[in-house]
């Protein structure tokens, strides 16, 4: 359902606020109007703009899947002016949501695959939907690897969710960091070096990754490298938006704009237009 | 077109490019209407024949080695741009040793825009008290000619001489057309900052709105940020695409600060500008 | 004329009108304020569709229930005086203004708003409308079309709309339309093609070190149309603001963190010139340039579009494609 103008937000109320990480809240807000609320349907990879009025309006991830939680859920790194007003948000404060916009991962595609999921940092956040979505139909799948970094363990942000993650069937989950502490076990190394170590098979594979601007640069070419061809990886990226609807021609990369063409693309449809970091 | 200066700026551009010294030239170019002259980046010797001076040559191309810190380069200075050099010197924006300055004695340049080449010299020519840059490592052109010199501000004593209203009113009228191109920031030598004040989110001092409050803002802070810095190259005039007289407004403050401390900006490298420098004998106005 | 003051009546009437050295589309009272003889005015008619500054919408608060308010727009316009490459300009924004979701704003002023063009009898320097798919005298985008003759206008009525403008006598005319001028020829036909192979060439930085990334090329231009949304808050009530932007501008495309997607002058110069010679048309079939000239002529540095076509031209010549 779109509103006659269609940069006027749906309004929403904050539900609940969880602190995953020093500077990462995942936030579930619940739309005011049940016309509304019946027709927000969505799939794992669109976003919506979350508007904290007064101050701004930014994209995010929806992070939860469509009738498996109560609302739509966000997990919002605290960064910069609008992120910092979510954060400061008491629960049943009124916020704005447009969307649900952009394309979404075509899971139905990936069937029978073997898929390879890499995030870093918030990076995790669009990928969660994802990794929840195979779960919830494992037998479609093939194998299952997660990689996830982070810059230290406190930042990994959905910790909480690993156990589930892990005990799945045909499912690996490997976790670095750029600093470690004295409780970890586990690699201090960066994302890149880690997915070349664990060598991950293309074949009839698919790889998803989403982190920062650098990690997405050198996983790209290290996917390349162990011979994932371009069309078989996959990577959902960010970008400044200030309308979501392909028309302030602000969020392209080369002739694909984020809102409207992505934020889901393949290696094969921007490679040409990826600018160097 | 005075050949032989041209052919002195050429011969200096190419020895400095064959031996290495320089990264590239910054000098100018013959632009497209075949008339007037435009910035031009010479890396190469091949393109070395496409650099030109004459009367048309009015753009400060000081403001370019602003992104050029990291390479040394040669750039081609008029006497006024002579003066952005030692304010950037001045403000550590710019090392000298990564220049070398190709000062050129101008004769002054004539008002230009596309296809359009003015009879008379800019203003701020027929006021201009240089003959040749105040700093530069090899000097291109004749013996500098002395021709009478117009009085300076001889313009902003007559809108000294209108009442407050009739000013505030001229201003007001000039600031609506502004339509915030911010073109007048950009060529600005002395428009430096990361940034600027207007792209401030947290205070948000002006914000995005081009409506007359907003541009009356702009307007008046940036001459404000310029008061006592300003080297009078009047680019920001020629640039503006909605005619505000910008110089007359930076010149008032020019004119301004030098009753007060008698101090023009860009006359040394090391100097002490009024407005940066505190000194504990200052009178302060309200002792005694 | 007269007829003009008649559509003053019921409508805002837009026209050229002589501002200190500038010339500008405003509205006007009276038919003697309207400048006829012009080259083209100082900037395009498209501030009239996408305003520099807007209210989106406000939000009050009704017992406490935060209320969303959208803008209005208030009259029927009428534009009077545009040229056929102002004329294409707006026809260009149409793209994606009425893609769905439709910019309900744009749309109503659309609608709203009726195109009276004048044909050119003479070119400018700057002019090249021909070699983008326009004409001094093309009559494809407004309701009517007026060519100077000596001693009058021929009115071609074009559309409906236009029809409805007139009054309900007008003399048939068996004069014959005068030849449009003559226009330089800018070659266009591989830009498309170049751009896309050409984009990671040195080309784009080279030529942006004379750029001074102000936004003087995309404020001027008919058919550039990028914009800001901000809001501003003031004890309670919120408006949330759009404004013109450009993709020149430092910061463009810098999000919370630092990072930016076209950090470097070339690639943001670049951007400018793949969207409008690339981008546009490979979704909307047409490149987004209309042969106005403005840019050329506004440009401080003498940034000029032909020269950048025409390069591109070679390039492609060049490698043999």
């Amino acid at each position: 359902m779109v509103l006659e103008n269609p940069f006027i937000p749906y309004l929403a109320t904050l539900k609940s606020a969880v602190q995953l990480t020093p500077d990462v809240k995942l936030l579930r807000i619940q739309l005011e109007s049940p016309a509304v609320k019946a027709s927000f349907d969505y799939k794992p990879g669109q976003f919506a703009l979350l508007s904290a009025f007064g101050e701004g309006e930014a994209p995010f991830g929806i992070v939860s899947l469509p009738r498996r939680s109560d609302g739509l859920e966000f997990a919002v790194r605290r960064i910069g002016t609008v992120t910092r007003a979510l954060h400061e948000l008491e629960l049943g404060d009124v916020l704005g949501v447009r969307g649900p916009f952009g394309n979404y991962f075509p899971l139905e595609d990936y069937t029978g695959k073997n898929i390879v999921i890499i995030g870093g940092g918030i990076g995790m956040a669009p990928l969660r939907p994802v990794i929840n979505k195979i779960l919830e139909q494992r037998d479609d799948y093939g194998n299952l690897l997660i990689i996830n970094g982070a810059r230290t363990p406190q930042d990994l942000v959905f910790a909480p969710e690993f156990k589930i993650w892990m005990e799945a069937p045909r499912t690996k989950l490997q976790l670095t960091v750029d600093r470690g502490d004295e409780s970890w076990g586990e690699r201090v190394a960066l994302v890149p070096d880690v997915v070349k170590e664990v060598a991950p098979s293309p074949d009839n594979a698919i790889a998803i990754t989403c982190g920062p601007p650098i990690m997405i640069h050198y996983t790209l070419a290290v996917l390349r490298e162990l011979g994932f061809k371009d069309n078989q990886i996959v990577t959902t990226l960010e970008a400044k938006m200030k309308c979501g609807l392909g028309k302030c021609a602000r969020c392209n990369v080369g002739d694909k704009y984020v809102c409207q063409d992505g934020p889901v693309f393949t290696l094969e449809q921007i490679s040409q237009f990826l600018e160097q970091p | 077109m005075d050949s032989e200066l041209i052919q002195q700026i050429r011969n200096q551009a190419r020895d400095l490019l064959e031996s290495g010294t320089v990264k590239g030239v910054i000098g100018y170019e013959r632009a497209s209407d075949g008339l007037t002259a435009r910035p031009a980046f010479v890396y190469e010797l091949a393109a070395v024949e496409r650099l030109i001076f004459d009367e048309t040559c009015t753009h400060n191309l000081v403001i370019y080695l602003r992104d050029k810190k990291a390479e040394k380069m040669a750039i081609v200075v008029k006497p006024c741009d002579s003066r952005a050099i030692n304010l950037l010197l001045n403000e550590k924006q710019i090392k000298r040793e990564t220049l070398f300055i190709i000062g050129v004695t101008c004769p002054g340049v004539v008002e230009t825009s596309w296809n359009y080449k003015g009879q008379t010299l800019q203003a701020r020519c027929q006021t201009c008290q240089l003959s040749k840059p105040l700093v530069y490592d090899f000097l291109v052109g004749h013996e500098p000619v002395e021709w009478p010199k117009a009085v300076p501000y001889l313009n902003v004593q007559e809108m000294e001489n209108k009442s407050i209203a009739a000013r505030r009113d001229f201003w007001l009228g000039q600031f609506e057309r502004c339509i915030r191109c911010y073109a007048c920031r950009q060529v600005c030598p002395g428009c430096y900052c990361p940034e600027c004040f207007v792209e401030q989110l947290d205070p948000l001092w002006v914000g995005i709105r081009i409506a007359p409050k907003e541009n009356e803002l702009w307007q008046i802070m940036r001459a404000f940020h310029l008061a006592g810095r300003c080297i009078g190259c009047d680019e920001c005039e020629r640039v503006c695409p909605v005619d505000i007289p910008l110089s007359l407004l930076n010149q008032k403050l020019e004119k301004k600060v030098k009753e007060l401390f008698d101090f023009q900006a860009g006359l040394s490298p090391e100097e002490q500008p009024p407005l940066a420098t505190f000194k504990k004998e200052e009178k302060l106005g309200f002792e005694e | 004329m007269r007829w003009l003051d008649q559509l003053l009546q019921e409508r805002i009437l837009l026209a050229p009108v002589r501002v200190e050295g500038l010339i500008l589309f405003q509205p006007v009272s009276k038919v003697e304020e309207v400048a006829l003889d012009f080259g083209n005015t100082t900037f395009s008619p498209k501030e009239w569709f996408l305003p520099p500054t807007e209210t989106l919408f406000s939000m009050q608060r009704n017992d406490g229930q935060p209320q969303l308010v959208p803008s209005m727009v208030e009259k029927d316009v009428v534009i009077f005086g545009l040229r056929s490459c102002d004329a294409k300009g707006i026809a260009l924004m149409d793209g994606p203004f009425l893609r769905e979701p439709a910019d309900t704003l744009y749309q109503e002023r659309r609608t709203r708003t009726s195109l009276i063009g004048l044909s050119c009898r003479q070119a400018q320097p700057e002019c090249f409308c021909t070699s983008v798919g326009s004409a001094p005298n093309d009559s494809s985008h407004v309701d009517i079309l007026l060519t100077e003759i000596e001693d009058g206008y021929i009115v071609q009525v074009i559309t409906d709309k236009g029809k409805a403008l007139l009054p309900q006598a007008l003399v048939e005319s068996e004069e014959a339309l005068p030849p449009p001028p003559e226009l330089q020829a800018v070659p266009t036909k591989q830009v498309t093609q170049a751009v896309r192979e050409f984009f990671n060439n040195p080309y784009w930085g080279r030529l942006a070190d004379r750029c001074l990334h102000c936004n003087i090329c995309a404020y001027v231009c008919p058919t550039c149309y990028c914009f800001d949304v901000r809001d501003y808050s003031n004890k309670g009530s919120l408006e949330r603001v759009r404004s013109w932007d450009s993709c020149q501008s430092a910061g463009f495309t810098r999000i919370a963190g630092g990072y930016e997607r076209r950090a470097t002058k070339g690639a943001r110069l670049r951007q400018r010139f793949s969207h409008k010679l690339l981008y546009f048309p490979e979704e909307f079939h047409d490149i987004a340039c209309v042969g106005c000239g403005r840019c050329v002529k506004s440009c401080p540095v003498n940034i000029d579009i032909r020269e950048v076509m025409s390069d591109l031209e070679q390039l492609e010549a060049k490698s043999g494609s």
